[in-house]
């Protein structure tokens, strides 16, 4: 039965989208059919949560596809996936719901994509194939090319062809480098497989592992995205709609970190052990680097972007250091930070809407004018500078105060981005809700679909934030595997 | 014996100047019939090569490539045409729009 | 004890949580008085605990926040005297403030805001008063800061305001960077993040460590209680209203800091120079404060920079030692420093929002009584006279300070007891300006009226008079008949010893000596200040010109911020964008994708589009594969 759930989730939204297709002439349908759908795949994973705390213990699927090159349709489900994919249909849900009045062009279309990136992003969390995980891989960058490249705003097409180049580029070599680990692995058995669990077996030597981890590195480098391979991000950012936007930073940007840590650190432990430093000068650099930039920007959007990298490098910081605290804290940090920035992103869609630029200078004076909408950006953007009580802060405080059990320095230099994280958010909410209105059109406060959907992501917000145990509670047991898998092979590598 | 090797370069040389006629001339129809000495030049040496080796493989090739020849002969006529209809010119380079 | 520990934090929370969430739907009236209800009735549970626990210690666990491993944080409270006196304190003087506030914000359209901020303020610092697991407290400790910057910037349409409210958030946020780090390393070294443990546990420090938490604690607190270098936020916050103020900038939240290293005291107590450390900040900031109060033109900077100096002397009395005295000051200085706030909001409400002092004078007496009374009462406190609260509180304090071994304590206490003069000085210069004499500006505001504040405003300031100058009687030395009652309830508080006898005669000596230096204080303000006063003016003559305005901006240390801290930090974010993001980063990237278009620039050379060409190429391809299938052969 569960295994049978995994696949339903898995291609829904796919089946969903083709049915939106049929219905291209009923734009008001087509949304209809889209909410139900998303809906539908939260309730079945919502099902499956149920089913999960029950029945704890990794589920898994593993069927014969491609007999030839021993691929396999392999599936496997633990917290960390739960989690992950739990965040995708809850954004997704909200990307419709978003989507429900700015997108009046081409809607059938524009609701497939979306769906069919759903698809691609769950099958990603799930695939325990690495062949199956490429295909997913390559399967969220293409609907995404078109929601920014069709839907976005003025630059838009320039935007979407430089993410695809950027995503291609790295994509290709990890592609390279798979094929390479699967050849060195058929030389040593004799079997081709392209399963993780028998490929990280395989026996490498040092500097093979360390082009071959490099190739891997340099494609989930450039999704996460680490420094100097940044800059197609916040392009893409400023460009997509809304709901592009919320996919991107929500989820895509997450398929990165989970490439690294379940791909990544287990296939190649030794190369990952001996680069956690680079990794970790990769992830401070963002962390400031971002924060520092986010304090020039004028584009409310574009300042989020380079927020999401600063948080972005907090988390791999978190995972280079590999231990329990920091690893627990940057899993949970990737669906935290998914909800707020996301909720960013849609408040700066809302005000873009009514006031008609993301230019801050053309904003200020909001509160007065729509206090709902304001109360909910301080929430936010106190969520995203690490307000205890909201959910940034658990995640946060568990990397910093963990860092101090392997690297007592990365937590002290760790506590002073926090500072440079508050120094851009206050900029940009003062700029934004303080002072006098710039002019005197009346805007609209919320209307009760934009409050529902501000309202849900707040609720998840203070609920994590107050009482993260439950999700603590099910990324115990996969992170202690991770740890526990990678120290073996070191250990048989003589590390 | 030496007869086959006399008929292959007869093939040779009926083929090099049905590519020489390909490749120099600019009318279609002068290139349609470069084609066509070249099909069969290699009509030619697959019947010397039947000779030879005493099966009857190579003559039945000959026959395929009489037919294959008259339906492309059929299709590219109907082709210039419909090009001369069009714009006026069978000059090979008056079509370029595949310029890079 | 749980269920009332519970409601004491949990009343305000509710309260806040109400006007956040009905407060657009109810009325004005409702709103005020279900805050006003959060605090009182969690002043009354503090009451009960205060009473039932009976000096003893309890650590009670409500519920589990979350826990990774053995890194376990629970939301607990550590219920010792300590954390009784400060919760009775905070939720007494938010009580009264509360009300207060009800009639200075009466024609306030924002009142739901400030309720709700104000209720949730009172929340998170009985968080940092009574919790127990560090990051908890942390919580408490975030929560004040961003409670503080909503009601800094409250008026935020003025963009000044909402400036300050930034700039004290930040730079309170520079300090808990030190506070996370201690959290951390307590985390690697004890395992546990509980007050009481760590305290249990901290004789397994080595010096060297005790000294890193100390300063580490330090920096924290200095954050927090505007402490040298630190300070700059708390004149700024002077933006936010009145009884705001009072509450956050005088009374509790800038004690937090204080509190917090009262809580951890045995962790860096060992080091003798983290404690000399933590006694020269607040020594340094004391004499600085002091300073910088005395040149004020506006009557709340004039108090901002009193409460640094006296949260000074608070650091003090913790370096020197002595947390019973550190708490006893900074009891009586909620009492007093309150007081003096909620009476200057109502002469600033009188005055139609006028905070220059010099446009204020006798007319104030005169209208005013019922203000005019409490306020001298808390300058009295205020500027230590016997046998005011401020006198024995304060006097505890340098008596520490001066036997407390070593030559460099003396020298501590010298420049404490030079500050103590210059503390009555600069609170009755304000004084003086305020209530005597004519205003300097009296010919174009004649015809100004005097509006009278409210009754529930001026029915505040009376039991907090009250209280500057009876509060000494909790813990009155023996010398005059007291049985220092704060000294025996605090005896188990790990920091609160004694330094067992203190002589008689340095009791007394030290009495008279402040006695006499605080009304040679205020003689001088009479003569300096006074309604015929010599400098009765709002700068210096002539040559003291530079020196005035040396005090004036307070040694030009905001100056030194934006000039080598804001401004270099907001233009190196300007270069990182334009120069090193966009011209270095980004085009470097293009330019690499440009040397693949340039290779592509000369394959495109062979698509002429010629069909000759095309097949030209076809047949050359095709002879070298033959070529090469023929070698092939050949070898073969």
């Amino acid at each position: 039965m569960i295994p049978l759930l995994l696949s339903a989730i898995i291609f829904l939204p796919l089946f969903g989208g083709l049915i939106v297709l049929a219905f291209s002439r009923y734009p008001d349908r087509c949304r209809w059919i889209s909410l139900g759908i998303t809906g539908a795949d939260l309730f079945l994973v919502a099902n499956l949560l149920v089913q999960f705390i029950q029945n704890p213990g990794a589920i898994t699927v593993d069927l014969l596809w491609i007999e030839t090159f021993g691929i396999r349709y392999a599936l496997a489900l633990d917290g960390i996936s739960l989690l992950l994919i739990l965040l995708t249909a809850f954004l997704t849900l909200l990307c419709v719901l978003v989507s429900w009045r700015s997108i009046t062009k081409r809607v059938a279309a524009f609701h497939f994509f979306l769906l069919l990136s759903q698809t691609g992003v769950i099958g990603l969390f799930l695939a325990t194939d690495l062949f199956l995980f490429y295909l997913f891989w390559e399967l969220q960058v293409i609907p995404l090319f078109f929601l920014i490249g069709i839907w976005g705003h003025s630059d838009r097409v320039h935007a979407a062809i430089k993410f695809f180049i950027f995503s291609i580029t790295g994509s290709l070599l990890m592609l390279i480098a798979l094929i390479g680990v699967v050849m060195i692995h058929k030389s040593q058995t004799g079997e081709v497989s392209f399963s993780i669990y028998a490929l990280n077996t395989t026996l490498l030597t040092a500097k093979t592992e360390g082009w071959l981890y490099a190739a891997f590195l340099l494609a989930f480098a450039i999704k996460i995205p680490l420094f100097p391979v940044h800059t197609w991000l916040p392009d893409a950012h400023t460009e997509a709609p809304t709901a592009g936007s919320v996919i991107l930073a929500g989820l895509l940007l997450k398929t990165g970190m989970y490439g690294l840590f379940r791909i990544g650190f287990p296939l190649f432990p030794g190369a990952a052990h001996n680069s956690a430093s680079v990794l970790l000068i990769l992830g401070f650099i963002g962390l400031f680097y971002g924060a520092w930039i986010a304090l020039a920007q004028q584009d409310m959007k574009r300042l989020v972007a380079y927020s999401s990298i600063s948080h972005m490098g907090l988390m791999v910081i978190g995972l280079a250091l590999w231990n329990r605290y920091t690893l627990s804290g940057s899993i949970l940090q990737m669906i935290n930070h998914g909800l707020v920035t996301s909720a960013l992103f849609i408040l700066v869609g809302m005000i873009d809407e009514r006031i008609g630029s993301r230019q801050m200078e053309k904003a200020g004076g909001l509160w007065r004018k729509m206090p709902l909408l304001s109360g909910f950006f301080l929430l936010f953007a106190m969520a995203s500078v690490g307000l205890p009580g909201l959910n940034n802060f658990v995640g946060e405080i568990l990397i910093l105060a963990g860092a101090f059990k392997t690297r007592p320095w990365v937590g002290a230099l760790g506590f002073v981005g926090i500072v440079f994280t508050l120094v851009y958010t206050l900029r940009l909410i003062q700029e934004v809700l303080f002072g006098e209105p710039k002019t005197d059109d009346p805007y609209p406060d919320l209307s009760l679909r934009e409050t529902a959907i501000l309202g849900a992501i707040a609720i998840v917000v203070i609920f994590i934030g107050l009482h993260p145990d439950p999700l603590l509670n099910l990324l115990e047991g996969p992170v202690g595997e991770l740890l526990g898998g990678t120290k073996n092979l070191l250990t048989l590598q003589g590390y | 014996m030496a007869v086959y090797g006399q008929v292959i370069l007869l093939g040779m040389m009926l083929f090099v100047i049905g590519g020489a006629c390909v490749l120099i001339r600019r009318n279609l129809i002068m290139i349609l019939i470069g084609v066509e000495i070249m099909l069969n030049a290699a009509g030619i040496v697959f019947i010397a090569a039947s000779l030879r080796w005493g099966a009857l493989d190579g003559q039945a090739f000959v026959i395929f490539i009489m037919a294959v020849a008259a339906a492309e002969v059929a299709v590219g006529l109907a082709l210039i045409v419909y090009c001369q209809g069009r714009s006026g010119s069978i000059n090979a380079d008056t079509y370029n729009t595949l310029k890079g | 004890m749980k269920p009332i520990l519970l409601l004491l934090m949990l009343f305000p929370l509710l309260g806040g949580l109400f006007s956040a969430l009905f407060g657009r739907r109810v009325s004005r009236w409702t709103v005020e008085r279900v805050a006003c209800a959060g605090v009182i009735l969690s002043f009354i549970m503090a009451l009960i605990a205060f009473d039932s626990s009976g000096g003893k210690h309890q650590i009670i666990t409500f519920f589990t926040w979350f826990q990774v491993a053995d890194f376990s944080v629970l939301m607990d409270v550590r219920f010792d005297p300590l954390a009784a006196f400060m919760a009775l304190t905070v939720t007494f003087v938010s009580s009264l403030i509360h009300i207060y506030s009800v009639g200075y914000m009466k024609h306030d359209e924002g009142y739901v805001r400030y309720f709700c901020y104000l209720n949730l303020f009172v929340f998170s610092m009985l968080v940092i008063t009574l919790a127990d697991n560090l990051v908890f407290l942390f919580l408490g400790w975030e929560g004040v800061g961003f409670c503080s910057y909503g009601l800094i910037g409250f008026w935020y349409k003025d963009m000044k305001n909402a400036s300050a409210g930034r700039k004290a958030f930040l730079l309170t946020r520079i300090g808990d960077v030190a506070f996370g780090i201690a959290i951390g390393l307590f985390f690697l070294i004890f395992n546990s993040l509980s007050i009481t443990y760590i305290n249990g546990h901290a004789d397994i420090l080595t010096p060297g460590t005790m000294t890193l938490f100390g300063l580490l604690l330090l920096w924290a607190a200095a954050g927090k209680s505007a402490q040298l270098p630190l300070s700059v936020w708390l004149p700024d916050a002077m933006a936010g209203p009145t009884p705001v103020s009072a509450l956050i900038h005088a009374a509790t939240m800038v004690t937090a800091g204080v509190y917090l290293l009262m809580r951890l005291f045995p962790v860096f107590s060992g080091s003798a120079t983290a404690m000399a450390f933590i006694a020269v900040a607040g020594t340094l900031t004391a004499f600085y404060g002091a300073c910088a109060a005395l040149m004020q033109g506006d009557i709340k900077r004039v108090l901002a920079y009193s409460t640094i100096s006296q949260l000074g002397y608070m650091f003090l009395a913790v370096g020197a030692g002595n947390i019973t005295a550190g708490m006893f000051h900074l009891v009586t200085h909620a009492f007093f420093k309150a007081l003096l706030f909620l009476a200057a909001g109502c002469v600033i409400h009188a005055l139609h929002e006028e905070q220059n002092i010099f446009r204020m004078g006798k007319k104030l007496r005169l209208a005013l009584p019922g203000v005019y009374w409490p306020f001298l009462a808390g300058a009295a406190a205020l500027s230590a006279l016997p046998p005011t609260a401020g006198f024995f509180s304060k006097d505890e304090i340098l008596i520490s300070t001066f036997l407390h071994a070593g030559i460099f304590y003396k020298f501590l206490w010298f420049i404490a007891i030079l500050t103590a003069a210059l503390t009555a000085l600069y609170t009755f210069r304000l004084f003086f300006i305020v209530f005597t004499g004519e205003s300097l500006y009296y010919e174009e505001e004649s015809e100004k009226s005097v509006e009278k504040p409210p009754p529930n405003m001026i029915a505040t300031l009376w039991p907090l008079g009250v209280l500057a100058i009876f509060a000494g009687l909790l813990n009155l030395p023996a010398g005059w008949g007291g049985g220092g009652w704060l000294s025996e309830y605090f005896l188990n508080i790990p920091g609160a010893a004694h330094h067992g006898e203190i002589p008689h005669s340095v009791e007394n000596g030290m009495a008279i000596a402040s006695a006499v230096i605080g009304i040679f204080g205020i003689i001088c303000a009479w003569f300096l200040y006074g309604p015929k006063g010599l400098l009765r003016r709002p700068d210096l003559p002539g040559a003291w010109g530079g020196l005035f305005d040396l005090l004036r901006e307070a040694f030009y240390l905001d100056w030194l911020y934006r000039r080598y801290i804001a401004w270099p930090f907001e233009k190196m974010a300007d270069i990182l964008w334009n120069r090193v993001d966009r011209e270095g980063i980004d085009r470097g990237l293009y330019s690499f994708a440009n040397t693949f278009m340039l290779f592509s620039q000369i394959l495109r050379e062979w698509t002429s589009g010629r069909l000759s060409g095309y097949l030209f190429m076809l047949f050359m391809g095709l002879t070298v594969i033959l070529c090469l299938l023929a070698i092939n052969f050949s070898i073969l």
